[in-house]
């Protein structure tokens, strides 16, 4: 499933937070260009996302004694004890890719050479939307698992942890994410454009200990499908 | 970046011409099957191709994730079963489940070669007419925005080009390309490994684009100039929105248009995957696409079929409608079309060029290209349609530098570019791997540079000037002139390379060695344009003024006569307001700017009154305009002495007004005492807030902008007293192979390069031998690495092994997000650096 994320705005304090800001006094000038930078991105950003879930068909010992985590009708396994830890009991995987698009990384390498101070704002700015756009593609996947009476956890992404990236290349053609989405990978496995996150979503027949509480400070809040029908992903 | 290092006494582009197939120059004699392929090719017959293979395997099982290749040789007689019922429903041509069967996706699980030729095997077996094999994506980006290397990206479809045409194949068809480098790269190794057709589609966006912002105009010109057979549109979005992208291909394509679009957008229903749009409603589309001219068609994802009876069905009775292409010259960069209707004018940026010019050699030998990137951006603000590229230095390795500068420049410009170069490999070199239709300066009458370079024009599908002139130098007369451009033009067209596709440069001389050469010049463009009707003509005007006062007054009195007189073409300085007033102007006397609409907008403000002396804000006294817009970084009053201002204004951030109060202050002082008693401090100042935290990092980085702007000027008076520049020794700086991060990289080569070091950046994802390449050549004493992600941080370690070989003298300082001082002595660094001021106090210590 293939979707775009209208998103209009972004936190200005993330993107500040991303530049390392704790409540310097600033210029006009730097205020205002921290402002068009982020009215920029959002403007050559086309942030775009694909899910999809699958059942848990069971645990395995791989050879190095590491657990591993298969799925039905994928390819795709989750292995490592972050793994192991982040799945407990998971009946369902949901898994994601977003990217903030190829705009946002050709405009990160033009102002590398034609203005580095707005590519630092910029780049800031690029992992505020895509963290955004993997906020709406969890809020699908939130969506997708309450269908089903389902709980869900939080995003995991390869990388963290000991989820190896070498999960990536499956991870991506599992979602057809080339195609779809442009996300293409580097033989050190790192994503182009890289404003692009890849992730996975325990779904459970419980409630979690980290499923949201309360909807007041969710980050799936403004695109949370459940709410407006009277429902929660925590109900 | 490509490997341009040297590492024999051969040039780049020498190593780089051998290593490609011989051969590949010589004139394509087609292998076509049959008489209705050969028909087909020509737009005379439909050709009917067939639909998914993807989602039929996945409909029987195939899991998410796994490589539809395998099944080739894991389940032939399945992907065989696909096959015959395409082919019982009417495929003529059936695609071989090769589309990902490339070395790096296989991964060594299987050979390509035994993947490609099961493939070919399967599809041959269901009897269909034709078999296409198919290349798709290698699954990585390719360089410049990725990492890639052209070349390798050509070797991994070469492999599957060989194997296919070993095994039978009858066509090839490259499919659900994004970006036009890769897709050049598989038409090559395609047109250079085979002699079979190639069909090459794109995938589009909503937007008209691919992911990379390729338009349907831009692939239709390069790839059906660069040998396709048939080029189109496959997958991404329904008939109906392919339906006009693929019709803004027919006017620019001397080939037949294909078609291949999915069966609408894919849904999840009950945890299978549907299409929306049916066969009747798929049909609705293509009918439209055929009236159009399409002439090839098929499915893409979600087609079965079902889709191709119904097409074939629809293709019963019909003839190819026909098809009325544009007469334009055309060039194109990945995202741009430049198109001259006869009677237009482009303008031709001409600065990125050596010749004449200090600083531009001091880019060059350097390799910090920063200067010439900046030309890049202003001429392309000033109006220029066209960039000319030249790295012609006898000290340098031109081919490679010319390689790095065509790459670099694609992130800055969307221009599409002119390669001028004299040697044909260097020229060979450039055009290869340049994603576009580019245009070659050049060619001219000499049989000798004739033979070398016009074939390089046709393989690689590039336009081309002709320099009038051959062995006779430059003839003295028009009509000698017209007989040098007809000789040009004939031999290109035997080639099979279109008129319109040629420039000829009657040559500008100077009018004061010879005051008949202006009219002989004008007279040839007249001759040129009509006796070789649809030939375009170019010329480089400012060589007509050479040993005259007032030069731009001369050229640009010149440029109108020579517009007048048929000048499609003119190469000029775009910055220079004169000629482009005289351009614009023309446009309007010639129609091309319809109504006047640019003009109008443009210049209606616009006076001949000069502006009253001391109006002009640098006329004005610096203590009193500086200070008015300044203010002072703490809100306080203004401050009292230029020094003062100068500090505020980098302790602010705020370049604007920095090359004024600097050049103020320069009046009254020695550069020296601005560098060390000025902004030094004012940028120790700034180190020192950022450290204490009362700065964040776009507060320093803003104030070292604003720092440089003061270096400039101090730079612009020293070029013209010849008074040493502040360097103070070179710096590398990189981020590591395999990592593609560079903000950290970006911020400390700013810094050092406001303390006055020379700093070499070799860019993002540098293999270790590059770095040790450049500090062994200049003998530099540090270098700095970064790193963003851990998984790169092995690479650092080799590069600092290789460093400590190679360049024992060296101090090498790592950085970046996952290092720590640990990790730094963990991979043999001298120094680890939390952030950009500490780099700038460590190169302090060690360059003093």
């Amino acid at each position: 499933m293939i979707s775009d994320y209208h998103i209009d705005s972004l936190d200005r304090s993330e993107v500040l937070r991303y530049l390392g800001y704790r409540g310097q006094a600033m210029t006009p000038e730097l205020d205002a260009r921290v402002d068009g930078v982020i009215a920029h991105c959002l403007e050559v950003g086309r942030p775009r996302g694909s899910v999809r879930t699958f059942e848990v068909a069971g645990w395995a010992t791989m050879a190095d004694g590491l657990p591993e985590l298969r799925l039905a009708g994928t390819s795709l396994t989750l292995q490592g004890h972050s793994m192991e830890e982040h799945m407990a009991g998971a009946v369902a995987v949901g898994v994601l890719a977003v990217t903030a698009g190829m705009g946002v990384e050709r405009e990160l390498r033009r102002l590398a050479v034609a203005d580095p101070v707005a590519q630092a704002i910029f780049d800031a700015a690029g992992t505020t939307l895509v963290e955004r756009a993997a906020d709406a593609a969890e809020a699908q996947l939130v969506a997708l698992a309450r269908e089903r009476g389902l709980y869900t956890n939080f995003r995991f992404s390869p990388g963290y942890g000991d989820l190896p990236l070498s999960c990536q290349p499956v991870l991506l053609s599992t979602l057809d994410a080339q195609r779809r989405l442009g996300i293409t990978l580097t033989d050190t496995l790192l994503m182009t454009p890289t404003k692009s996150v890849t992730a996975v979503v325990g779904m459970f027949r419980d409630r979690q200990p980290s499923t949201h509480r309360t909807c007041r400070g969710c980050p799936c809040f403004d695109f949370c499908t459940l709410r407006p029908t009277g429902v929660t992903c925590h109900g | 970046m490509a490997d341009t290092s040297a590492s024999s006494d051969k040039t780049y582009a020498q190593r780089l011409v051998e290593s490609l197939p011989e051969g590949r120059l010589t004139p394509r004699q087609l292998r076509v099957k049959d008489d209705h392929l050969a028909r087909a090719l020509a737009g005379e017959d439909f050709l009917l191709l067939d639909g998914a293979m993807g989602t039929q395997l996945q409909a029987r099982g195939l899991a998410a994730g796994e490589l539809p290749e395998l099944l080739n040789l894991t389940k032939p007689e399945e992907v065989t079963a696909i096959h015959r019922a395409y082919v019982e429903a009417g495929s003529e041509v059936v695609t071989a489940n090769t589309f990902g069967a490339n070395a790096l996706k296989l991964n060594n699980s299987w050979t390509v070669r035994r993947v490609v030729e099961e493939g070919v095997r399967c599809a041959r077996a269901s009897g269909a007419r034709y078999v296409a094999a198919d290349l798709g994506p290698t699954g990585a980006l390719l360089e410049p925005m990725g990492t890639l290397p052209f070349e390798k990206a050509y070797r991994l479809f070469a492999d599957q080009v060989q194997a296919a045409d070993a095994a039978g194949a009858d066509l090839f068809v490259i499919e659900t390309m994004a970006d036009l480098a890769e897709t050049k790269a598989a038409l090559l190794a395609v047109t250079e490994n085979s002699d079979l057709p190639a069909f090459v589609t794109m995938t589009f966006d909503e937007d008209g684009r691919t992911f990379l912002g390729t338009t349907p105009e831009v692939a239709a010109v390069t790839l059906s100039a660069l040998g396709a057979s048939a080029v189109g549109i496959n997958c991404s979005l329904g008939p109906a929105d392919v339906a006009p992208l693929v019709e803004r291909m027919l006017p620019w394509a001397d080939c037949p248009v294909m078609a291949q679009a999915n069966a609408g957008l894919p849904r999840v229903v009950d945890g299978t995957t549907v299409y929306d749009i049916k066969p009747a409603e798929y049909c609705e589309a293509v009918a439209g696409m055929l009236d159009a001219g399409v002439t090839i068609i098929g499915g893409c994802c979600g087609t079965t079929p079902e889709y191709i009876a119904a097409e074939k069905k629809l293709l019963a009775g019909r003839v190819p409608a026909p098809r009325k292409l544009r007469d334009c010259f055309t060039v194109t960069s990945a995202q741009e079309l430049c198109a001259l209707e006869p009677g237009q004018v482009g303008v031709i940026g001409e600065r990125i060029n050596p010749t004449g010019k200090k600083r531009m050699k001091e880019a060059l030998r350097s390799g910090n290209h920063d200067y010439i990137m900046g030309l890049a951006i202003s001429q392309t603000k000033d109006g220029a349609q066209i960039l000319d590229v030249n790295a012609g230095l006898p000290e340098i390795d031109e081919g490679a530098e010319i390689c790095r500068l065509v790459s670099e420049l694609q992130g800055v410009t969307t221009l599409p570019l002119q390669i001028d170069a004299a040697d044909p490999a260097v020229i060979e070199a450039a055009v290869r791997s340049y994603p576009g239709k580019a245009l070659i300066n050049s060619t001219n009458g000499k049989a000798d540079v004739m033979a070398a370079v016009l074939p390089i024009a046709k393989h690689y599908g590039c336009a081309i000037v002709g320099l009038a002139l051959d062995e006779e130098g430059i003839p003295k007369t028009a009509q000698g002139r017209l007989d040098i451009a007809r000789k040009i033009v004939g031999r290109a067209e035997e080639l099979g390379i279109p008129r319109q596709d040629i420039a000829i440069d009657c040559l500008t001389m100077a009018c004061s060695t010879d005051q008949t050469a202006p009219r002989a010049i004008l007279d040839g463009i007249r001759l040129v344009k009509r006796e070789l009707p649809g030939v375009r003509t170019v010329l480089g005007v400012s060589n007509i003024s050479f040993g005259l006062p007032f030069r731009p007054l001369v050229n640009a009195t010149f440029l109108s006569a020579a517009l007048s007189a048929g000048l499609d073409l003119a190469i000029v300085n775009p910055g220079t307001q004169r000629m482009m007033d005289v351009v614009h102007s023309w446009r309007v006397l010639s129609g091309e700017d319809e109504s006047a609409q640019y003009y109008v907008a443009h210049f209606a403000d616009r006076s001949d009154k000069v502006a009253p002396a001391g109006a002009s804000p640098a006329a004005g006294g610096v203590g009193g305009s500086v200070t008015s817009v300044v203010g002072t970084s703490d809100g306080t009053s203004a401050p009292a002495t230029r020094e003062d201002q100068v500090r505020e204004l980098v302790l602010a951030g705020r370049k604007g007004p920095v090359p004024e109060a600097v050049a103020g202050l320069l009046d009254s002082h020695d550069t020296m005492y601005v560098i060390n008693q000025v902004l030094i401090p004012a940028l120790d100042e700034v180190g020192a807030r950022f450290e204490k935290g009362t700065f964040f990092l776009p507060q320093l980085m803003a104030s070292a902008e604003a720092a440089k702007a003061g270096f400039e000027v101090i730079r612009q008076r020293n070029a013209g007293t010849g008074e040493a520049g502040p360097a103070k020794g070179k710096v590398i700086v990189c981020t590591v192979h395999g990592d593609i991060h560079d903000i950290g990289k970006n911020i400390v080569r700013m810094l050092l390069e406001n303390y006055g070091y020379d700093v070499v950046d070799l860019g993002r994802d540098v293999p270790p031998e590059t770095v040790a390449e450049a500090c062994e050549r200049d003998h530099v004493e540090l270098v700095g690495l970064s790193a963003l992600m851990t998984a790169t941080v092995p690479a650092m370690r080799e590069t600092i092994e290789l460093l400590r070989k190679r360049c024992p003298w060296a101090k090498v300082v790592v950085g970046g997000a996952v290092l720590t001082p640990e990790y730094a002595k963990m991979v043999g660094a001298d120094f680890y650096a939390k952030d950009a001021t500490e780099t700038a106090r460590i190169a302090g210590e060690i360059l003093g």
